[in-house]
């Protein structure tokens, strides 16, 4: 009872307290396509990803109803910082959706134009002064955001001396930025400014931890998905916690709590983790990338053999290069080509269905024409060019007289092998897409479908693997269609049953897929490689060491007559690519959603079929 | 000597241009879509006062097309020379446009004509043409695309005295396209400062770039009396992609300016 009563009163409370227009609130999922676009339009930064961000806490005046719901505390404010820009998941400040979402433009707009703040009154003044400059048509928004947020501004005659003054200060300079230099001081935050920029929290970072493992390969991709989340997120030195002969603790790696220097027991249930970390502000983590890789070794084991795939054949035993000999070492990879017999034939799912009609109709345009063929002995035309030329040298001899042509019924000359990266890397879910349960295997599966789908209506022969690998004694190499299979619902639903597990030995998998694609007789030879990030995996193949392996691995293949191209979504890719493949043999994709779509036009591009 | 093509140089191209033209080398444009390789190959032959023979390549230029066929008369067949040949023959500035789209074969037959030998075989009719000393070849290509099968290949690549075109800087396109258009200097300093915005989103939204050739195409429309947006959505959002999110962007961005 006592608990039924409190929700109402909380309820009742709340709704007296609140000030925001949640019937015109808009949402930044539904605007982070197009927000990511403009950002990059006006100037921001490319490598930088837009996320959502919860709101902020400030320390303002509150009303007496506001105190006793116990709400504006937090505000949704914009800002960012060298990761990335985070905007406010959404926006109810004016009683307009379309301002709301105006709002969101605004925003990300200043952002770009003010990649560096120093001091937020008067940068947020100078950025705003210049965005209205260079683009003039901003102003007649400018001005409509600036009068619906001094409607929303507290009311001056209830404000004391000092922050009647600031809150003067911060009005002028919305209406005429740039010409308040000082911000008055006075007690507390003053009310947040939506259409202002707000400088990354001010929480210092304690020292980096000591042990400087440069790559940590997987390991580190998992530290970044953690920073990345939507709360601010301090470093905490725990150096003196952990040192000794417990090393790895488990509740020392994080724990829900501003941190106190005491162990608390982990709780049992995720739910109730996630919700303490809702009513958090800060959420102190711990910095010991030993620690957390140890972790992931002691996680991925291999499963059992009875829920394994079935492995065929004992394997194919391959070299490695070691790049401090300068030398092969022979049949130290042993590669396990594995077929997932328990997937199920499946059709294309709804979700791609249309995709997947789409670009059929489009690659199935794109089959090769029937041509003339000349200088036929015979044929369905006469070829008036030979008969000419017979004409114009006589002295020819009588006997070539191919003077016919005929149509053929040609094919393309090009075979494509796609080999896809399937370590546990991938399982990672989609940062940018604001929280999304995508996850990155999930788009690299789909890629595969609509691929798949688009080259079997081109009728160019085709192949598609995967791989994985544990340490050099178990390289996985996952057959999900070879180039003798048609493909059909067997093929397709193993391209959907993909898991991902285990590390990244690319050379090895590189090399088998040479060999497989070597064998086929077309005249291109093309070797695409689909990964998110460096080659490496447990033992010493991290670093230089997987990749030099790897680059060896490419540069065999090209020796052989195979193109390869790798399509990478790691943002750091143009940092080592060059290196593996060459200047113009990869591309970066930003946008991990449009990796689908994506793949078969660069395959397009990549064939020249496009023209 | 007056030159009615009017070009802006964005470096010391014309100096390189006409280096090469007095010394008999070959010359190979790089540069992206739309950025004035055409046009300077125009004002060069203009100001160097040699005809121009300009051919655009396509996937189906053959050889023969370049280099000429027998056709037939009224008095039996005779030979048709090609542009090419014509140039060599005559003199003058040979202009392949998109080189690499042409097929594999066409850049044999440019390979004795770009180096010290200067001539031209024809097969057909076992003739030998000694180049005429004005005549010069140059040849462009976008780099731009990602396309294994469509490049120039090294030993093409090596004969030519290469130059490469970016697009102008902000000051000098605006200038460009004020002249172009007759547009005024406001007008144009906002669709170069929107084209060099939407420039930023090469590769990452937009396969292409907005081209200094699409700048004067909106300020054109401009000028004839198209409001500002609509001009800017038919020249510079809709000829650049397909996808409606990206669309949607750009619009916003245009709203930003007008």
């Amino acid at each position: 009872m006592e608990e039924f009563v409190g929700e109402i009163w909380h309820k009742i409370i709340t709704r007296q307290a609140q000030t925001d227009f949640t019937q015109a609130k808009a949402e930044f999922v539904d605007l982070q396509g197009q927000l990511a676009t403009y950002f990059r339009a006006l100037g921001g930064d490319p490598g930088k990803n837009l996320e959502g961000v919860g709101p902020r806490a400030f320390n303002t005046k509150r009303r007496l109803v506001q105190r006793i719901a116990g709400t504006h505390r937090h505000y949704p404010v914009c800002w960012q910082d060298d990761r990335g820009l985070r905007l406010p998941l959404n926006l109810a400040y004016f009683p307009d959706n379309g301002l709301n979402e105006a709002l969101y433009f605004w925003q990300t707009a200043l952002a770009a134009q003010l990649p560096k703040m120093r001091h937020w009154f008067a940068d947020n003044q100078r950025a705003t002064l210049a965005l209205l400059k260079k683009r003039p048509g901003l102003a007649k928004g400018y001005r409509q955001l600036v009068e619906a947020t001094l409607k929303t501004r507290p009311d001056l005659n209830m404000l004391e001396d000092a922050e009647k003054e600031r809150e003067l200060a911060i009005q002028q300079a919305m209406l005429e930025p740039g010409s308040v230099e000082q911000l008055p001081l006075a007690n507390g935050d003053p009310l947040p400014v939506p259409i202002w920029v707000y400088p990354a929290p001010l929480y210092a970072l304690s020292p980096e931890s000591d042990d400087d493992l440069d790559d940590m390969g997987d390991g580190s991709r998992a530290e970044k998905e953690l920073n990345s989340g939507r709360k601010q997120a301090q470093r905490f030195d725990d150096a003196k916690q952990t040192d000794g002969l417990l090393v790895f603790k488990l509740e020392c790696l994080f724990t829900w709590a501003e941190q106190v220097d005491l162990d608390r027991c982990q709780e049992e249930s995720l739910d109730d983790d996630a919700s303490t970390a809702d009513d958090l502000d800060i959420i102190t983590l711990s910095r010991k990338r030993r620690a957390g890789a140890s972790k992931l070794k002691f996680d991925l084991d291999l499963p059992s053999a009875q829920n394994d795939d079935l492995p065929v054949g004992d394997g194919i035993r391959l070299p490695e290069w070691d790049y401090r000999k300068q030398s092969f070492i022979k049949d130290y990879c042993l590669l396990q080509p594995m077929l997932a017999d328990d997937a199920l034939p499946a059709p294309i799912p709804d979700y791609l269905a249309h995709q997947a009609r789409v670009l059929k109709n489009r690659f199935s345009l794109l089959r090769p024409q029937r041509t003339w063929q000349r200088r036929q002995p015979f044929g369905d035309e006469i070829d008036l060019d030979a008969w000419l030329e017979l004409k114009t040298q006589p002295q020819r001899h009588e006997e070539q007289q191919d003077l016919y042509r005929s149509r053929n019924n040609p094919q393309r000359d090009m075979a494509c092998l796609l080999l896809s990266d399937l370590s546990m890397s991938t399982d990672a879910g989609l940062g940018a897409n604001g929280g999304s349960e995508q996850r990155v295997i999930d788009v690299i599966r789909d890629s595969m479908v609509l691929f798949a789908e688009a080259l079997a209506s081109t009728g160019d022969p085709f192949a598609i693997y995967g791989f994985s690998s544990v340490k050099n004694k178990q390289v996985r190499y996952q057959l999900l269609k070879n180039f003798a299979e048609p493909y059909g619902d067997e093929a397709r639903g193993r391209l959907l049953a993909v898991k991902p597990g285990f590390y990244t030995r690319m050379g090895a998998a590189i090399r088998q897929s040479t060999e497989v694609l070597k064998l086929q007789k077309s005249q291109q030879r093309l070797l695409l490689i689909l990964s998110d990030g460096k080659p490496n995996d447990i033992d010493r193949y991290e670093g230089r060491y997987g990749i030099e392996d790897t680059r060896r691995a490419v540069i065999e293949a090209k020796q052989q007559g195979l193109q390869p191209f790798c399509v990478t979504i790691d943002e750091r890719g143009n940092d080592y690519l060059p290196y593996l493949f060459g200047e113009q043999c990869y591309a970066v994709v930003n946008d991990l959603a449009r990796l689908p779509v994506l793949l078969p036009k660069l395959y397009l591009n990549l064939t020249g079929i496009n023209g | 000597m007056t030159n009615d093509i009017h070009y802006l140089p964005q470096g010391r191209e014309i100096e390189i241009f006409q280096g090469a033209a007095n010394n008999r080398l070959p010359v190979l444009i790089k540069g992206p879509t739309g950025c004035g390789k055409t046009r300077f190959v125009e004002y060069m032959a203009a100001e160097l006062g040699r005809p121009l023979h300009t051919i655009a390549c396509h996937d189906d230029l053959t050889a023969s097309d370049l280099v000429g066929r027998h056709l037939i008369g009224a008095d039996g067949t005779y030979w048709q020379d090609g542009p090419l040949t014509r140039a060599v023959r005559e003199g003058g500035i040979c202009y392949l446009d998109e080189v690499v789209e042409a097929r594999k074969d066409t850049t044999v037959v440019l390979h004795p004509l770009s180096d010290h030998r200067r001539v031209l075989p024809i097969e057909r009719t076992g003739e030998m043409i000694e180049a005429h000393p004005d005549f010069m070849l140059v040849i462009s290509y976008n780099p731009g695309y990602q396309n294994l099968i469509k490049g120039l290949k090294p030993s093409t690549r090596q004969r030519f005295v290469a130059m490469n075109f970016e697009y102008p800087s902000p000051e000098r396109e605006v200038v460009i396209v004020c002249q172009e258009s007759g547009i005024d200097k406001q007008t144009a300093e906002q669709l170069v400062s929107l084209g060099n915005d939407l420039r930023r989103l090469k590769d990452h939204d937009l396969e292409e770039a907005a081209s200094t050739r699409l700048l004067i195409y909106a300020a054109m429309m401009i000028q004839s009396g198209i409001t500002k947006r609509e001009a800017c959505t038919a020249c510079l959002a809709e000829p650049l992609t397909d996808e409606a999110e990206t669309l949607v962007a750009i619009q916003r961005l245009i709203q930003a300016y007008f």
